[in-house]
């Protein structure tokens, strides 16, 4: 399971994003150590932001290896430690839709339409048992509309990406996202509430 | 988060809880990581790489191989790497700025030894292993470098990892 911890950038000093960071200093330094930390600590992270453009498991992993590849190609250009999450997330997201763009050329019409973004039938979440909160939250965002529900996952995958990735993912202005985003979270909110998981 | 004040989810804590869902809906292969890991090295290997197994320090206190060396330090210090077949001992000497490489390769086999800055990239200097197995940069550069060893008979070049002139 990916238990990375989950917190907002900047605001704890335990921050996934700070650990990858160090670890990011570590191997430009010499250690490579720091590179083997960095993949077991981010690639669950990859793994999230490039699902969430809509990608098949296979093509995913595929994407995920890539990414890192590209790294260990242009990590002279990196110049900020505390930028390398974002870094990769975007050029994960970025390589994902290339090899969605690939794959959708590859494929039916009507599978292409279904398949985009919809939970398909090898990932193994039809089995997997969720406590009490988690199943709310899952219930409440099935009740949202289907964009709701993509937006949602592109944009709490990895460092929160920026608008203009997730407009490019899903064919939206980027001026529209913020109040998209905005009204999704309310609905999920609402939702919430509704069911009675929260105050 | 907020089940004790009883104040709405902020929009960051309501996206955290939507990413933690979907990391248990959908977790990632047990092997990513290690996928990733082994497709690096299949990657990165245009060389392979010799190993470290001596390194005697003949300048004043206790020193890293991998540490930064005062620019105006002056000494001798050597170090041993194994390869597949063969052993390479390297002397250093420093004095001031100036510094001087020699090595011996053994057993003696014609290769090509290129020595190269890590970080100022482009300036590659080139040397002839000698039939006795002896070769020898006169002027070398500064700060971490790494040595490539190319045999005759083609194969993956053998490097060193990064050392400190």
């Amino acid at each position: 399971m990916s238990e990375v911890p989950r917190a907002s950038a900047g605001t704890n000093p335990a921050s996934p994003w700070d650990a990858a960071a160090a670890a990011f200093t570590r191997w430009r330094d010499g250690d490579d150590e720091g590179l083997n930390d960095l993949v077991r600590l981010l690639s669950p992270v990859l793994w999230q932001v490039v699902r969430a453009t809509g990608l098949d498991r296979e093509r995913a992993e595929d994407v995920v290896q890539t990414t890192w590849i590209s790294l260990v190609d242009h990590a002279d250009s990196i110049t900020s430690p505390q930028g390398i999450s974002a870094w990769l997330c975007t050029s994960a997201r970025r390589e994902a839709w290339r090899a969605g763009r690939l794959a959708n050329r590859e494929r039916p019409v009507e599978d292409e339409l279904l398949a985009h973004g919809l939970p398909d039938s090898e990932s193994p979440e039809h089995q997997v048992l969720l406590n009490d909160e988690a199943q709310l939250v899952r219930e409440c965002l099935d009740r949202l509309p289907e964009r709701c529900q993509k937006l949602l996952r592109i944009v709490a995958a990895g460092p929160r990406p920026n608008y203009t990735d997730v407009a490019k993912t899903l064919g939206m202005p980027v001026g529209s996202i913020g109040p998209t985003r905005g009204r999704c979270l309310d609905k999920l909110r609402q939702e919430l509430t509704l069911a009675g998981g929260l105050p | 988060m907020n089940e004790t004040t009883g104040a709405p989810r902020s929009d960051e804590e309501l996206l955290d809880a939507v990413a933690k869902l979907w990391e248990r809906l959908d977790p990632p292969p047990d092997d990513l990581a290690d996928g990733v890991l082994a497709r690096l090295a299949a990657q990165d290997l245009e060389y392979e790489l010799l190993t470290l197994v001596e390194s005697d320090e003949a300048l004043a206190g206790v020193r890293s191989t991998t540490m930064l060396r005062a620019p105006d330090e002056t000494g001798t210090w050597s170090l041993e790497y194994l390869g597949p077949g063969f052993r390479v001992q390297l002397r250093i000497s420093r004095r001031g700025r100036q510094a001087r490489l020699d090595g011996w390769v053994s057993p003696p086999q014609p290769m090509t030894v290129m020595l190269s800055s890590v970080l100022r990239k482009g300036g590659v200097l080139e040397a002839q292993v000698s039939d006795s197995g002896r070769f020898e940069f006169p002027v070398a550069p500064a700060g971490a470098c790494r040595m490539t060893f190319v045999t005759e008979s083609g194969g993956r070049p053998q490097a060193t990892p990064p050392f400190w002139i």
